[in-house]
């Protein structure tokens, strides 16, 4: 749990948006997030976010799955319980190819879609703050966190510079945690802001 | 932006080298004809007309492949393709060059009665074979010949028409309304090259020119079999001269964008062409049924057994393992070692579909084969670089250029 | 990381109208925050009266076992396997627009995508229920499943194509499911994040599992989707191959041969594609969307229906030449007696499914056709109809008159309760279709957004746009290279 302060600048338009981020990054600041409603392609490198490696878990996933396929078949077939199907030899290797193919397949799936969510923290029930509803929709929304480096009157100055729409501070939670969308819950206390504003 | 050059003028180095493998070529084939093509020896005449219908028939199928992918890509109004169009129109241009070679290979191979190539044509086995006899309304030498002439001819008209049609991009601006107008006839001519390549490359023409070497044997995927090996090959040899353009300074508007999705095409069309190898081989041990598994016996065990096995590590692992990450399809190197690999590859894949069938337990990759295949890739390198000197690099006032410019993976 | 989206002139607009973002969701949502129109409420007590019908008839065969179906010699078969193979082959397009499409990066994916994988969805559900209830003791159907038992242990057969298509189907199922969820976590956030609702938020706020549209959630969740896309092409193509499979390896005249698993991949595609048509041309009227699937889709659809007609046309013909060239007489009894002659008992079906599948679709060679809505969705029920026959082509004609003559017959028909199973599956798909009209976004919001200021009309027809189509190449690639 960690209680913050941040800055939200608002943007009607992806346009302006490549520029603010580098202006905001050269002048410092901390850059929390961009929120944007579909994938902004190159947002990710402007951030100066690391490639992700999500594909190499996969790869990592699928192969495990070929060696689990093919080491289990063979086991069973020469090992276990050796059988003569269609005068076969006990190795059969191209019939095992199907099977182990949509195992390799299910594997490298299932693991990279349960990484992804580990990785994003995405769960039903989950809740994270939002800073703007609209974010989902049709707005681009830059957040800025306010560190001891840079306060809140400086990152307002320079969104409103920077020709964001609408600027304005939230004290949230940055983290995720249970609960539902219907309810607002309260995760930070007086002490917390207090602390935050410091 | 950097100054370039939008025509491509031949080096010496190019034309050089392109001689001198051709010259390989041609005192290959010379000594061929001594040594082996006259000798009284049949394995060794067999050779000949074997190594000559392998490569022939293989490296016209790959430049063709070259006028498919341009002729699929209109049809499906693809816009990232226009920035290189004219190298794949390059390597087309070699379809008539390798089409009369080819022809020339072929009609030799049924006018001389060369059976040890193509069974059916043995007199004394169509009388005698129940079998042969019953396909020879379609195993016929009339037939054979018109139909070869027919889609060699096809091809070469077809392709023609669309390098024709391309040229129209080069000097003056379209206005909207005509570009569409273009871009319809476009799609006409290439709907016309796509219907006469599925009713050849696709079906017909490898039934007759390969399968046939097997007379008795027959598998319905052949054909795509055969479409999917050229194909790949077709696309490295497009991703070869991509690469040597851009380190000529040329191709200015391509970039290592494109370079990602020709590299996708090799491996997924890798893929692919391993997908119908199992299928086909799967499905035939599967079975077992002995008129079928005869094809795998020769080609699994005795001579070519290393071959076999090495077919599927030069054009399925290699590929598989080189080109999967990103990157590796947006870096020279690594391409340029791929696509060497699938060329060779599939040309190795063409050696087994002609002889195992033909050599029987006396085949080897040697200096004749090899020489031929040297021959050709001098032919190409002199005449893909004289195609690509005819015409602007870049068509300039192609209405979909812009979109190629931009294009991002 | 182009600001400037650039889509030659020559490309009619993907997104009609004048939309921005804020539009699109409106349009996409209004279904999920309105209540039901009158058609749908129709449409939805008839798929659920069919479905009610099936589901006494799956009882009915599972009170009183397998014999209600009249199994009892092979081809008795005939009906179930046609009906599975034929929904198996109609739940390709969705993941196959999806992921290969996604792959060729093709914009016009965005219109269709999401409803397309729906499909899929529902329709290998359907197939599923085929093989599942024709087990007979379906409370054993974990028997499949390879697990340590106590019978030696005696573990499943691993060579068998029939136990392929359990991993095959399962494997697919799972992916598309996946795929198609993880690409529904924005929208749903974007349902949640409008609800007025207290309900509709906590439910859509369960189901996105708490997305925000963060960057580096968006950065994975396309990693995601690109990686998926390329596990689900090649799975898309081995799941109808593995169906191909059940029948090729076997040594049954008209079933063994080489070219099954690419013609059947092929024809799979062709069918879900029909169904694609079918479906979106009435889903647009219905819920209004005609600026989202516009005739430019519907043309495009009708495009690789052509194609994919015509590659299934030289695998007719392919295995027809290949039936008498290889002079094997019993390939020859099936091609040319109980399939090309006509009249044969089942002649009938062969050229039913040559003139439904290879020779109509030709007309879509002609863009005025393409492009008529009518003759599209008249095309596209045929199509579907033509792949029904293929199947029963394929198995019937087969087994009828197979090696062993006590097991011929002429007089082949299913059972009323066999009947009752298949209406019950489409009862089954246009429940869960008509379900997901009205719960589901019907078409990805997110990623038409992102192709929004590319292909959409409003911005095709900028100002900007114009200058930049006008623009010489030179003053052009300027532009570019500075962002």
């Amino acid at each position: 749990m960690s209680i913050k302060k941040f800055v939200v600048g608002l943007y009607d338009d992806e346009a302006p948006l490549f520029d603010a981020v580098k202006q905001i990054r050269k002048e410092g600041f901390k850059i929390h997030d961009v929120y944007t409603p579909y994938p902004v392609h190159g947002m990710d490198k402007a951030l100066g976010l690391r490639e992700t490696s999500l594909h190499t878990a996969g790869f990592i996933y699928g192969m495990t799955g070929t060696t689990i396929a093919l080491s289990f078949m063979s086991w069973v077939f020469t090992t276990n319980w050796p059988l003569n199907i269609g005068g076969k030899p006990h190795f059969p290797l191209p019939s095992l190819i199907p099977i182990t193919f949509e195992f390799t397949v299910m594997c490298a799936a299932v693991g990279m879609v349960l990484t992804f969510c580990y990785l994003c923290k995405f769960a039903p029930f989950v809740r994270k703050h939002h800073f703007h509803e609209r974010a989902t929709d049709d707005k681009f929304v830059v957040v800025i966190e306010c560190t001891s480096d840079s306060t809140e009157a400086d990152a307002t100055a320079t969104l409103a510079k920077l020709g964001a729409a609408e600027i304005n501070t939230q004290i949230a939670e940055s983290e995720w945690w249970f609960g539902t969308y219907d309810k607002e819950e309260k995760k930070y206390t007086e002490q917390d802001l207090v602390k935050a504003a410091h | 932006m950097a100054t370039y050059s939008n025509t491509f003028e031949q080096s010496a180095g190019n034309k050089k080298w392109g001689t001198i493998l051709t010259g390989i070529g041609i005192l290959t084939l010379l000594a061929g004809i001594g040594l082996l093509g006259f000798s009284g020896d049949e394995h060794s005449k067999t050779r000949f007309w074997a190594g000559l219908l392998q490569n022939s028939v293989y490296f016209l199928l790959v430049v063709n492949a070259a006028m498919f992918f341009l002729c699929a890509t209109t049809l499906g109004f693809a816009g990232f393709t226009i920035s290189f169009r004219r190298v794949a129109e390059a390597i087309s241009t070699l379809v008539p060059v390798f089409g009369v070679l080819a022809l020339v290979v072929l009609l030799a191979i049924v006018f001389t009665d060369q059976t040890h190539i193509y069974h059916w044509m043995d007199t004394v086995t169509r009388e005698n074979d129940k079998i042969i006899l019953g396909k020879s309304g379609f195993l016929s030498k009339p037939f054979f010949v018109i139909w070869t002439i027919v889609a060699v001819g096809g091809w070469t008209i077809f392709g023609a028409k669309m390098r024709k049609i391309s040229r129209e991009a080069d000097d003056t601006a379209m206005d909207t309304e005509t570009a569409k107008k273009w871009l319809f006839k476009n799609s006409v001519h290439a709907s016309l090259f796509i219907v006469c390549f599925g009713l050849t490359v696709a079906s017909t023409i490898p039934w007759f020119w390969l399968m046939s070497i097997d007379a008795h044997w027959y598998s319905t995927m052949y054909s795509w079999y055969v479409f999917a090996s050229t194909f790949v090959a077709g696309m490295a040899l497009i991703a070869l001269y991509i690469i040597y353009l851009k380190n000529q300074g040329h191709l200015p508007f391509t970039t290592k964008e494109h370079l990602h999705d020709i590299g996708k095409f090799m491996f997924a069309f890798s893929i692919f062409w391993t997908y119908l190898w199992f299928s086909q081989f799967m499905l035939i041990w599967y079975a077992n049924i002995p008129e079928e598994t005869e094809y795998f016996r020769i080609r699994m065990h005795g001579e070519y057994r290393g071959l076999f096995w090495l077919n599927l590590i030069l054009n399925f692992v290699t590929p598989f393992l080189l080109l999967m990450k990103a990157n590796a399809k947006r870096n020279y190197t690594i391409v340029t070692f791929a696509a060497v690999v699938i060329i060779f590859g599939h040309w190795l894949d063409f050696y087994l579909m002609v002889a195992p069938s033909t050599m029987k337990a006396h085949g080897s990759i040697g200096w004749f084969e090899i020489g031929v295949a040297i021959g050709y890739v001098g032919l190409i390198i002199l005449l893909v670089g004289r195609g690509l000197s005819k015409s602007p690099l870049v068509p300039m006032h192609h209405p979909l250029l812009k979109e190629s410019i931009i294009h991002h993976t | 990381m182009s600001v400037i989206k650039y889509e030659s002139a020559v490309r009619g607009p993907l997104i009609d109208g004048t939309k921005d973002y804020h539009q699109i969701t409106e349009d996409i949502l209004k279904p999920i925050e309105t209540t039901p129109s009158k058609l749908w409420k129709i449409g939805f007590t008839i798929a659920v009266l069919l479905l009610i019908f099936g589901v006494y008839s799956v009882y009915r065969e599972v009170t009183y076992g397998i014999g209600e179906w009249n199994i009892n010699k092979t081809i008795g078969w005939g009906w179930d396997i046609t009906n599975f193979v034929w929904w198996v082959g109609i739940g390709h397009a969705g993941t196959l627009i999806s992921a290969i499409l996604l792959l060729f990066r093709q914009g016009w994916r965005t219109g269709v995508n999401r409803a397309a994988e729906a499909m899929t969805i529902f329709a290998v559900i359907c197939a599923g229920q085929f093989p599942i209830f024709h087990m007979g003791r379906v409370w054993m159907a974990f028997f499949v499943m390879p697990y340590p038992n106590t019978r030696g242990p005696l573990w499943v057969n691993f060579t068998s194509p029939l136990l392929w298509d359990v991993f095959a189907i399962s494997t697919y199922f799972t992916v598309s499911l996946l795929f198609w969820y993880s690409g529904l976590l924005p929208d749903f956030a974007t349902i949640r994040d409008r609800a007025k609702i207290k309900w509709r938020k906590r439910f859509y706020g369960v189901a996105a599992f708490g997305w925000t549209g963060s960057t580096k959630h968006w950065q994975r969740f396309e990693s995601l989707s690109l990686v998926l896309a390329g596990l689900s092409t090649p799975l898309v193509l081995s799941v109808h191959t593995i169906v191909s499979f059940d029948f090729a390896t076997s040594v049954i005249p008209g079933w063994h041969t080489t070219i099954f698993p690419p013609y059947f991949v092929a024809g799979a595609v062709f069918s879900g594609f029909a169904m694609v048509q079918s479906l979106m041309i009435i889903t647009r009227k219905v819920l209004n969307l005609q600026e989202y699937i516009t005739m430019e889709h519907i043309e495009v659809m009708n495009k690789v229906i052509v194609l994919t007609g015509s590659i299934v046309g030289i695998a007719y013909i392919t295995e027809l030449f290949m039936a008498w060239y290889s002079q094997n007489p019993y390939e020859g009894y099936a091609f040319y007696y109980s399939r090309a002659n006509l009249f044969s008992p089942y002649g009938w079906s062969y050229w039913g499914m040559m003139a439904c599948n290879v020779i109509s679709p030709q007309i879509f060679w002609f863009r005025k056709l393409r492009r008529n809505l009518t003759v599209t969705f008249f095309m596209s029920v045929l199509i579907n109809v033509g792949m029904w026959f293929e199947r029963f082509v394929i198995i019937v004609t087969s087994l009828y008159r197979d090696y062993l003559p006590s097991s011929w017959s002429y007089y082949y028909s299913p059972s009323t309760w066999e009947i009752g199973f298949y209406l019950g599956t489409f009862g089954l798909f246009f429940t869960c279709f008509f379900l997901f009209a009205k719960w589901f976004p019907v078409i990805a919001i997110a990623e038409v957004k992102s192709i929004l200021k590319k292909s959409g009309n409003k911005y095709k027809n900028e100002e900007l746009r114009h200058e930049l189509e006008n623009d010489s190449i030179e003053e052009f690639t300027k532009k570019f290279s500075h962002h």
